[in-house]
Order: C-alpha cells, then structure tokens, then sequence
C-alpha cells in the first residue's frame, strides 16, 4: 500500500465504522423486524411472515403515499422558487454574504415547535392577521387561515426553505461574473441573462436544493399535525402511529423500508445532484 | 422583585441545576406533566434526603415505547389504567409492597379494588379524569351531549381530540354502544359517524384546545376534564363544561414501579410520600387535578371538592365508563379505520 | 432587477424572522394566554426557576458540542478521502443518512440500542444521543467540506511533496489551512442539525440525557406556554449576538 493509500484509509475507517454501527446494523434490524409479526403488546414475535408488504398494496395506503408525494413536491416547488431569488441575493452581496447566510440560518436555532406555534398564533381566527385585517375594515369575518392544506404548505415551506437555500448559494457563490458581463456586452436583459445563463448553470444546485427538501417533507408529520389540525393522515403519521400508539413494529418497519427505497429510487434518477452533492 | 435580585436568583439556579447533573445516584421518577406540585419533590428530597431525577411524559405510547426496553433507567410511572395489564404480561412491573407503604389507607375505598386491579398488586390508583364537552356559554342550547357536536350550525368550530380511543369511544357512545366494544359492525359504525362529522370538524387538537378555547376560536370541544378546568378557570365567565349524557371515557392513572429498578424501597417511599393526604391535597390545589385520595379530598377546600368539573357527584361519574385494553385483532380494526378515517 | 432583488430579500427576512418576533413579544407579556396584558419579566424568572428546562439545556449544549466536534473531525476526514478517491460504499451510506426520514432513523437506532444493550448491560444515555448525532451530522458535513475540496487545486498537495512534506504533513500544514471555512461552516451546520433535533433523540434518550427540544416538546403539548417564549428569545438573542461577534472578528482580523 502506498503512504497516500494508507492515509485514505486511515481517514476513512472512523466515518465507514460510523455508517455500519449507526446505519447498516440498525436498518438491517428494522429490515428483519418487517418480516415478523406483531407481538402482543408492541415488540416483534416470529413467525415470519411477509403480510406486512402485502398490507402496504391496500390502496388505502397507496393514497397515503401518494398525497405524502404530491404536498412534497408543492412544498418543494414553493421552496425552490422562494429561495432561488434568495440564494442569488446572499451569492452577490459581496463582503456581507456570511452575515447574510448566518440570518438564514438563525431562526432555526430555536426549536421548530416553538416557531409553528408562533405561525398557529398568526394564523388563526383571533391571530393577529386576522385581528389586524379586521381593525383596518379589510374584512368582516375572520379568513380560515389555520388548519388547511394552505397552512400545511407555508409551514413545510417554511421550515425547510434553508435546506434549499444553503445548495443554492453553494452553486450561485461559484458562477463565475464575468459571464453576466459577457452577456450584457452582448445585448442580453438581465432576465434573458437570468433564464439562459444562471439559471441553467445552477442546475445541480437545484436538484440538490430539491432533494434535500423533498425528502425531509416526505418523512415529516408534525407541520401537517399542527397547522392542518390533523385531519389528513401522512406517510410519517402513518409510520409513526405504527412505532407508538398500534403498536405494531413490523408494519411499520415495512413502512419504514418501502420509504427509504422511493427515496433511493428518486437518487438514483436524479444523478445529477449526486454528482453536486458529493 | 427588582432586576439586580433577579439575577442573582436566576444565577443561584442556574448553579444548582448545574451541580445537580453531577451528583450521585437518584430515584428517576417518569410523571405526566403537571401531575405534582412545584414544591413537591423537593419537599421529598428534603425530608429523605434522597435525590430525585423528574421526568415528564405526555402520552402512555411515550412512556411505553422508554420503558419498553427494560433498561431505561426509570424507576416508578404513572402508567393509565388500560396500559396496567399489557405491562405486567410485558414483565416491565414490579409488584407492590403493601407492608412498605403506610398510607395505602387513605385511598378512596373505590380506588382500593379497582376493577383493573383488585388488590392493588401493581399499582396504586394516583388520579383520575373524564372526557367531556368544553363549550362557550353563550352557545344555545348548550351542548349535553356527544350528538351536539355534529350539529352543521357549529361547522367548523368544533375540535374533537386527536385520539382513536377517544373520537371513537364519542362515536360508540353516541350510537348506545359500550366504548370498549371490540364488536367489527359496532366499530363501523361508529368510524362511519367519525366519517360524517369529520366535515364539521377545525381540527383534531388535544391539549392545545385550552388556549384557542379561552381565544374564543372554538365553540364546543372534546376535551378532557383537567384541560377544561384549567381554560374554564381562566374565562369562567365564558366557558362552561358537560359531560356528555349518552356516557363518556373514564380513565385512571396509577403510579407503578418498573421491574428494573435497582431502587425498589426509595420507590415504595416517593409512592408512600405521594399517598400522603397532606401532600396530595397540596398536589391537588395547584394542579387542579382529581385525586384518588379519599382523606386527601376530604382536606381540600371546598371550592375545589365542589367544582363541577373535577369532582362531579356521582350519579354524574356513574355514566362515565372505564378504558379497557384492547386485543391485538381490535386494536388492528381500530388503527385501520382510524387511519381510513382521517384519509377520507 | 438591481433594486428588486434586495427588496425580495427584505421580504424573505422578514418571513423568516415575523415568528421570531411574535415570540420575543409574547415572552414579556403578562398573560399566560396570547392576549397582551402588560409588561412582564415574570416568564424569564420562572424559566430560570425550573430545574428541567436548565439541566435539559445543560444536556442539549453539551450533546450539540460533543457531536459537532466528532462529526466535524470524522466528516471533513472522509470528505478529504472521498476527494481522493470515490468510496461508492461510503457515499452511498452517507446519502442514506441523508434520506433516510428522521422517524426511521430513530427507530432503527433504539432497536440497534435495545438488541446489543441485552447483551452488553448498558443504558441508553448521553452516549447513545451523541452517537445517534453524530450519525446523522456527518453527511452534512461531508457535504459542505467536499464542495470546497472540489475548488482546490491538488497541485499544492504535490508541491508539498516535492519539497519533502509527507502525505499527512501535506493534507495537514495545506489542504487543511485552505478548508478551514467549509470547515466552520460544517461545524455550524452540524451544531444546527444537533441542537433542534427531536424525533431520534427522543427515542434514544435515558433517564440522564433529556434534552432541551424534548422538554419543550413535552410542555408545548399542553399548550401555548410563555416560558417556552422566553427560552426561545433566550436561544436566538445569544446565538445572534454569537453570530455578530464573529462577523466582527472575522473583518477586523
């Protein structure tokens, strides 16, 4: 072995042994649990069994999926193009640009909870837009802010609109300005410059910008506990239900793998970002 | 208080916290949130001398999925009645030391053979509470029963809470069943009256139903009698409480000592403490909690002993019926049409 | 566009930081309900009062240090390595932690815990957040220091060489100095990611290692309370004063 294959190695035994004890063990856990049945009171028990995939071709968790899927993509769509024009501003403000970063950033040093309760107070029929509105005569009965899908979307979009910003900026910091100039020199509106030069350069930065919000969504539940008041049931709820309140483990880690397999699916489609990403 | 004192209080614990991390071993106690006083625990420290780590849990599914291991590191919880036997077939409990305990007898005398354990071997009965109708007074007429929350007038001011036992124990109660049913055509139909009210429904909200209700967001909620209480004493001019008359969820939480723990006498002495009348009076008056303490209830003032809302009279209770644990095949039917439920 | 652009970004601030605001509000308001009632420290003095809320903040600050610096140390090591010389196996691992959904996470993680812990007599604890940490910070981190390495010219590496450096004095007295702002960047990152999590630590948390997010989890569900406010405001004004400090430094240096 050469001293520079050693040192590679060196370097990366702590993070591989890492990714197998945290990851590799663990999934492949939850991968044997998915196919046992469901102990009594929680827990696994054998035989095995593999009714927990059969159980997930119901369409009813089909739908489940499916809505999951599509208030992923709104929320990853809004997310996109809220932080697009963002993650330009922070990429050419020059000698600011860590101050302005670190602004995105700061509001998500407090917990998550904390800020939805904030957007529940904003929101509802005695929150302070509504009371707002209705001392300035814009309106006469409360707007139904909270508890719909609408709410759900602004809360996904906005906890999760750093994740597209950050990848953003990355590929945006990196473009090189002279090439704006060149376009300029000839003839080129700063929009035609936009659409035909930056944007299609930040191409990775998007796809990375979309997985990364994507998938989070996809997993979580508590903005669409929250701010949609529950009434819808997501993939997350649905795996989680499973874990605490049903009790039953090997549903849930079928769930769990089926998950983790359409995300793998998605990366390997977008291969792309992959090469941006790492 | 003026700023400088402020401070030097606010340092003070700061330090103690810090100290505290550190020291030797503890009883860690695992409680639902607001279930003892302020003082409560470090009264206890005081008087024993033995040091307490106090969690606090919001649902038996949290408390459950800890402990579940077997080596969590918790000694005693408050598990609720329907959860007392799973955990004892689970192997997770410990049995009850009745000769280590000297104030068992200041238990009221239901509470000291309650149906989900009659001689008190795992556990002893701590609080107890009722689901019911939190409503804005001004309502005519004021919802009596379950059926007057699928009332279209009141669309989309109504809040149901955000659990199957409960939507559907509503549901079956409404429909003259018992909410233990395990009955499939009994549980349809009762998922199929969730499905009809659904529409009418702002949201499924648990606690957070209190703030939005003193708001003035929510006309008539089902809420639980300690959560009511509570938005009831801050807008008691506006809000009122009924408990249903088609009949309602009882539930009780018990404190128990888990089969792990390597503290089994330090346990038996916080239980034996919190038995205390004393004590579990001081619990009640600022918790605003109903207490399974019959000497301690008899200690309280009577503002408290006669509120509607805590301490019904009897004929009320009577109504009332206790959570029972379900089996693996009616709980799976549950889950399913729950889940059916919400996605439709 | 010249002029549209800061105006956009005004307004994005400003969505980002309206919530902030409300909390920072209602934290010094003496109603314990959200209707303004008056000036009020009182919500302050009753979170410096609670002995839960400070050891969990003692606990979370501890976790988010350890982690952010074993995950820092292990991620810009195999960013460097993967720069080097792809690891499909590696990357492919660390994009799994990346999409694998938080619930997942956590629940493989405490079944992982439970079945070597039968064996092994352990606890779940302090060790077993910081590990479940670090976990899931290290692609983050990755992520952020190889995005930098890609913009090094490896040339300098083999000048080193030249000159006599070994391969570590090489990466070490160069490439290093040269990551040194992705580094601190990733550290940030992973101290954000550390800090608020909730779901995975809450299933591998012991008895000693609540952390700060779970006792607010836990308080939040009873309901609106004007101490969590306070603790906010608290976490925000001292991170952003931290924030501002080093903008400082980092231009006056």
């Amino acid at each position: 072995m050469t001293p520079a294959n050693r040192l590679r190695a060196l370097f990366l035994t702590p993070a591989a042994a890492v990714m197998l004890a945290t990851l590799g063990v663990p999934l492949a856990i939850v991968a044997t649990y998915s196919f046992l049945s469901r102990g009594a009171y929680g827990g696994v028990e054998i035989p095995w069994t593999q009714e927990n995939y059969t159980r997930l071709l119901d369409p009813l968790y089909g739908g489940i999926f499916l809505r999951s899927a599509w208030i992923s993509l709104l929320a990853t769509v809004g997310c996109l193009v809220l932080a697009f024009p963002l993650a330009l501003f922070i990429a050419r403000s020059g000698a600011r640009k860590n101050l302005y970063l670190a602004l995105v950033i700061l509001p998500f040093w407090t917990s998550f909870l904390i800020r939805l309760y904030a957007w529940m107070f904003l929101l509802r029929d005695t929150g302070l837009i509504n009371t707002a509105l209705e001392a300035l005569g814009v309106i006469h009965a409360p707007l139904p802010m909270l508890y719909n899908e609408g709410a759900v979307l602004l809360g996904l979009i906005y906890g999760y609109l750093p994740f597209a910003v950050l990848p953003l900026y990355a590929t945006l910091e990196r473009q090189d300005p002279a090439l704006l100039d060149a376009a300029a020199d000839l003839g080129a509106t700063p929009v035609h410059a936009l659409f035909r030069i930056t944007i299609p350069l930040s191409m990775p930065g998007i796809w990375a910008a979309a997985i990364l919000v994507f998938v989070p969504c996809v997993g979580t539940y508590i903005v669409s506990d929250l701010l949609g008041g529950s009434k819808t049931v997501l993939i997350g709820n649905l795996v989680q239900n499973q874990f605490t309140s049903s009790r039953d483990w090997p549903f849930g880690a079928a769930a769990s793998l089926v998950l983790i397999g359409a995300a793998i699916g998605m990366l390997l489609l977008m291969r792309k970002s992959r090469e941006e990403l790492l | 208080m003026n700023r400088r004192r402020f401070l030097e209080s606010s340092a003070a614990a700061a330090t103690l916290a810090l100290v505290d991390c550190t020291s030797g071993p503890r009883l860690n106690v695992y409680n639902w949130s607001d279930y003892v006083a302020p003082d409560t625990v470090a009264n206890f420290e005081h008087e024993t001398g033995l040091r307490v780590r106090y969690g606090t849990y919001e649902s038996n599914q949290e408390m459950l999925a800890q402990v579940l291991s077997g080596n969590s590191g918790w000694d005693v919880i408050f598990p609720s009645a329907d959860f007392l036997g799973p955990m004892r077939d689970l192997g997770l409990l410990a049995p009850i030391q009745h000769s280590l305990l000297t104030n068992l007898n200041s238990l009221d005398p239901v509470f000291r053979a309650p149906p989900w354990d009659p001689e008190l071997q795992w556990s002893v009965p701590y609080m107890y509470g009722a689901t019911g109708i939190l409503y804005q007074k001004q309502l005519m007429p004021a919802p009596q029963s379950w059926a007057d929350l699928w009332n279209a007038k009141l669309a989309g001011k109504i809040t149901m809470l955000d659990d199957a036992t409960e939507v559907f124990g509503a549901c079956l109660k409404k429909l003259g069943y018992s909410l233990n049913s395990a009955d499939t055509a009994e549980l349809r139909a009762a998922a199929q009256e969730a499905r009809k009210q659904k529409p009418l429904l702002r949201a499924y909200l648990n606690a957070e139903v209190r703030d939005q209700a003193v708001a003035g967001d929510v006309a008539a909620a089902q809420a639980w009698a300690v959560t009511a209480a509570q938005a009831i004493a801050a807008a008691p001019d506006r809000l009122a409480f009924a408990y249903p008359r088609e009949g309602f969820v009882r539930f009780a939480d018990n404190i128990a000592i888990l089969r792990e723990s390597r503290r089994i006498e330090a346990a038996h002495r916080w239980i034996d403490y919190l038995l205390r009348p004393a004590v579990a009076a001081a619990i009640v008056e600022t918790t605003h909690t109903a207490t399974c303490n019959g000497t301690a209830y008899s200690l309280l003032p009577e503002s408290i002993r006669k509120d509607p809302v805590l301490y019904p009279p009897a004929d009320v209770l009577n109504r009332g019926e206790w959570l029972l644990p379900q089996s693996t095949g009616s709980q799976r039917l549950r889950d399913r049409l729950w889940t059916e439920m919400k996605s439709a | 566009m010249k002029r549209a652009l800061p105006l956009y970004a005004l307004g994005a601030y400003l969505f980002l930081h309206l919530p902030l605001a409300i909390l920072a509000i209602f934290s010094v308001n003496a109603s314990r309900f959200t209707i303004w009632e008056g000036f009020s420290l009182k919500w302050y003095r009753a979170m410096f009062a609670d002995r839960d809320l400070l050891e969990s903040a003692a606990n979370s600050l501890l976790i988010a240090v350890a982690a952010t610096i074993l995950a820092t140390i292990i991620g810009t090591l195999a960013a460097y390595a993967l720069w080097k010389k792809a690891s499909p196996w590696l990357a492919g691992s660390l994009y799994l932690s990346l999409v694998t959904p938080e619930i997942v996470t956590g629940i493989s993680l405490l079944a992982f815990f439970q079945w070597i812990f039968r064996y092994l007599h352990l606890r779940l604890g302090m060790h077993t957040v910081i590990l479940a940490h670090v976990s899931f910070s290290i692609a983050y981190v990755v992520l952020v220091v190889i995005a930098r390495l890609r913009s090094f010219d490896p040339a300098l590496e083999e000048a080193a060489l030249d000159l006599g450096e070994t391969e570590f004095g090489a990466f070490y007295r160069v490439t290093l100095p040269y990551l040194a702002p992705a580094i601190a960047a990733a550290a940030m990152l992973a101290f954000t990611v550390s800090i608020d999590d909730y779901v995975i630590t809450s299933l591998v948390a012991g008895v000693d290692s609540r952390t700060l997010p779970m006792v607010i989890y836990a308080m939040a569900r009873r309901g609106v309370n004007p101490v969590l406010n306070a603790v906010s405001t608290v976490v925000v004004a001292g991170l952003g004063a931290l924030i501002l400090i080093s903008e400082r430094l980092r231009r006056t240096a």
